[in-house]
């Protein structure tokens, strides 16, 4: 990083002892907010709220490296799923279930570390407890949707957070990106207008538009 | 020259594309603009509780299904007697959504007052019950997994019209309602793919509904594909036509009133005996609905934004009369006539049953109607039109001739044959004739009548047959048709 373009401001907050690292990425959710707003107002690709994108996001910030970010989010979600499967015909009640998943999402995860440091693969093995544990609290999430709206919706949700979390992780650690914002940190205030007008949008999303087609073609 | 054209038209078309756009309602209009300013808080709270929409409709005489009991709690679940329960109900999570945990029983097990038969022919006891109702108290169907209230309910019975259309579960019309006028209304089937339940979002079929008539349009399954047939048969789900429809525009116009919900979706079955009742209300109607309808709601709510309307009846008139494709139906209500057009089709009925049917010119200016002799000769009247033949009355006459016919009492000649009824002397400006008149049933617009026709040479005419003013008493010419 280029150390010259230091805004003063960035440069106060590394003198009062915040780490670079920590001074960027809490720049950076604004706008990794502001765009999965934007996916779902305008674009409309709905995924499990906000929250959920961004946590991921930086959960795969977090992770060394996105491609392990998404391994763990993939397992984590396919053992959910399978696990629901199973004690689906147990009928137990929502919490003691829901404790039982994690509990197996839980031991799935500890064995593919183990078989990721088995196979050389050290990145994956030394992936910190904190995204681990933040992607492993998606489960309850996905349950719920897939009870709430069924299987398939809940899949495609999964689908959709995943792939905007990808994206949000690449604009994260965009370095043209992170320049910039450490250049003029004053940028960030600017997702507020912006959201001001996104949250006002009244046309139609983009998938609504070919979810409707057969409307516009017989009016 | 011819890229530029072509250019252009791509343009327009996209031009036409945005223009059309504009009348769907989209999710952020629909959330921006209809839910969050009329459907206020306290309105929203009703629709989301079942048990409190259902006593606040039923105080104000809104048919809705009937409470056979509720279980708040696991103590209440301790002293439930299980044996006041009728042999067929519903058993339903209050703040369930989707149609989740609902559990259809349809009779008592034979030699058993434990247990009780589903929808599937399985058999459910008690304990499953209980445990099903355990769930439910903990909030497993419910939005965000909060504690609920489990309720029975009566079940309401399938109307015959509905069998052959619905797998299973019971078919429910989907009524919205904005500003005191029904704007859209929809019929949703459940499917083998919906297991029986009537969510589009699970795969049931929702038709469309011309609001005037209440007859069924176009249909839609899944997420946007349309379809004509109930998916596995060759039943066709247009043109069924719904009975009490106006009851259930006014059930759904009352609901709005009660429950204060500005932008509601009404959820109303039919019941085989106690007729429409509510179901449910919804705070935040899906949009599937225009896709059934192959209609924009957005441009429909446009237009009524404004309007003030006083009463339940004018509201559910302008709906009607605003959405409704077809308003003839009303006007022949209103008349007790058929509204026809100048040209329209008609059944006539021949010797031994024998039946045609030709496209017919309207005129009012005529005052008899007349037949074809081709025509007339196919329907069995060969001898009839042989006669008029032999008498040269297939030709334009002077009115000396018509005088000596009418001298010679030709007429008593003509009717010797039974099947010549009567005889007419027409003058026209292209002279006069000397008609001979035959019987015929005819079926005019579903409108059964026995016709005096008289033989002509309608040689060189489009349509064989012209309908004059004496056999169009019933019926008022629309002549835009």
């Amino acid at each position: 990083m280029n150390i010259q373009h230091l805004n003063p401001v960035i440069d106060f907050f590394l003198r009062e002892g915040v780490p670079f690292d920590t001074v960027v990425l809490l720049l950076m959710l604004p706008i990794i907010a502001t765009f999965i707003a934007l996916l779902r107002q305008v674009v409309g690709v709905k995924a499990f709220g906000v929250y959920t994108p961004l946590i991921v996001t930086f959960a795969f910030l977090a992770t060394n490296g996105v491609k392990y970010g998404i391994a763990i989010f993939v397992t984590i979600l396919l053992v959910g799923m399978l696990s629901r499967l199973l004690l689906k015909s147990l009928r137990l009640l929502y919490l003691p279930r829901v404790a039982i998943m994690l509990t197996i999402v839980a031991i799935a995860i500890l064995f593919m570390l183990t078989i990721g440091g088995g196979l050389r693969r050290t990145g994956l093995a030394s992936v910190s407890i904190f995204p681990i544990l933040i992607m492993i609290t998606l489960v309850e999430k996905f349950i719920t949707v897939q009870i709430e709206k069924g299987d398939r919706v809940a899949f495609m949700l999964a689908a959709e957070t995943l792939i905007i979390s990808i994206l949000g992780f690449y604009i994260a650690s965009w370095p043209l990106l992170i320049n910039f914002i450490i250049t003029y940190p004053w940028i960030v205030i600017l997702t507020v207008p912006l959201n001001l007008l996104i949250g006002k949008w009244t046309g139609l999303r983009i998938t609504e538009y070919v979810r409707f087609r057969e409307i516009i073609k017989n009016m | 020259m011819r890229q530029t054209d072509r250019m252009f038209c791509r343009i327009l078309s996209v031009f036409d594309f945005f223009r059309k756009s504009r009348k769907i309602l989209g999710m952020n209009s629909r959330n921006l603009e209809f839910i969050r300013p009329f459907n206020r808080k306290r309105a929203k709270r009703i629709a989301d509780d079942k048990l409190l929409c259902k006593r606040i409709l039923k105080k104000n005489n809104i048919s809705v299904p009937g409470l056979i009991a509720k279980i708040c709690s696991y103590q209440d679940l301790d002293n439930f007697d299980w044996q006041k329960l009728p042999a067929s109900f519903v058993l339903k999570p209050n703040r369930g959504f989707g149609g989740e945990g609902i559990i259809v029983v349809y009779g008592k097990k034979k030699g058993r007052d434990d247990a009780w038969i589903k929808a599937d022919r399985s058999l459910v006891t008690i304990d499953d019950l209980k445990n099903h109702v355990r769930n439910i108290i903990d909030g497993s169907f419910s939005l965000s997994g909060i504690h609920d209230t489990a309720f029975f309910e009566e079940r309401l019975q399938l109307l015959k019209l509905f069998k052959p259309y619905a797998y299973k579960g019971i078919p429910d019309i989907r009524i919205i309602v904005f500003n005191k006028i029904p704007v859209m209304a929809m019929l949703r089937l459940p499917t083998r793919e919906s297991s029986g339940k009537a969510n589009l979002q699970q795969g049931a079929v929702g038709v469309g509904i011309d609001m005037a008539t209440g007859t069924t349009t176009s249909a839609v399954v899944g997420k946007s594909k349309l379809i004509e047939y109930v998916p596995g048969t060759r039943l066709l789900l247009s043109g069924l036509k719904l009975p009490y429809w106006k009851d259930m525009l006014r059930l759904a116009v009352d609901a709005q009133s009660v429950s204060g919900l500005g932008f509601l979706g009404a959820d109303i079955a039919i019941d085989k005996e106690k007729g429409p009742v509510i179901l449910e209300l919804n705070a935040r109607p899906g949009l599937s609905i225009q896709i059934a309808n192959l209609s924009g709601l957005k441009e429909r709510l446009e237009k009524i934004r404004s309007l003030k309307i006083k009463t339940r009846e004018r509201g559910v008139r302008v709906g009607m009369d605003l959405f409704g494709g077809e308003i003839e139906e009303e006007l022949e209500e209103i008349s007790g006539k058929k509204v026809i057009g100048t040209v329209e089709k008609v059944k006539l009925i021949g010797k031994e049953g024998k039946e045609i049917e030709v496209e017919a010119r309207i005129d009012t200016g005529a005052g008899i109607s007349a037949i074809d002799k081709n025509l007339a000769i196919s329907l069995g009247y060969r001898e009839a039109v042989r006669i008029w033949e032999d008498f040269h009355l297939d030709q334009v006459l002077s009115e000396e001739e018509i005088r000596e016919l009418s001298k010679n009492e030709t007429w008593k000649e003509l009717e010797k044959h039974p099947d010549i009824v009567g005889v007419a002397k027409t003058f026209s400006s292209h002279g006069a004739t000397y008609r001979a008149e035959i019987s015929i049933p005819i079926i005019i617009d579903k409108m059964n009548m026995t016709s005096k026709m008289s033989i002509a040479n309608r040689d060189g005419l489009k349509y064989p047959l012209l309908i004059g003013r004496r056999d169009l008493k019933n019926f008022l010419i629309d002549t835009s048709k």
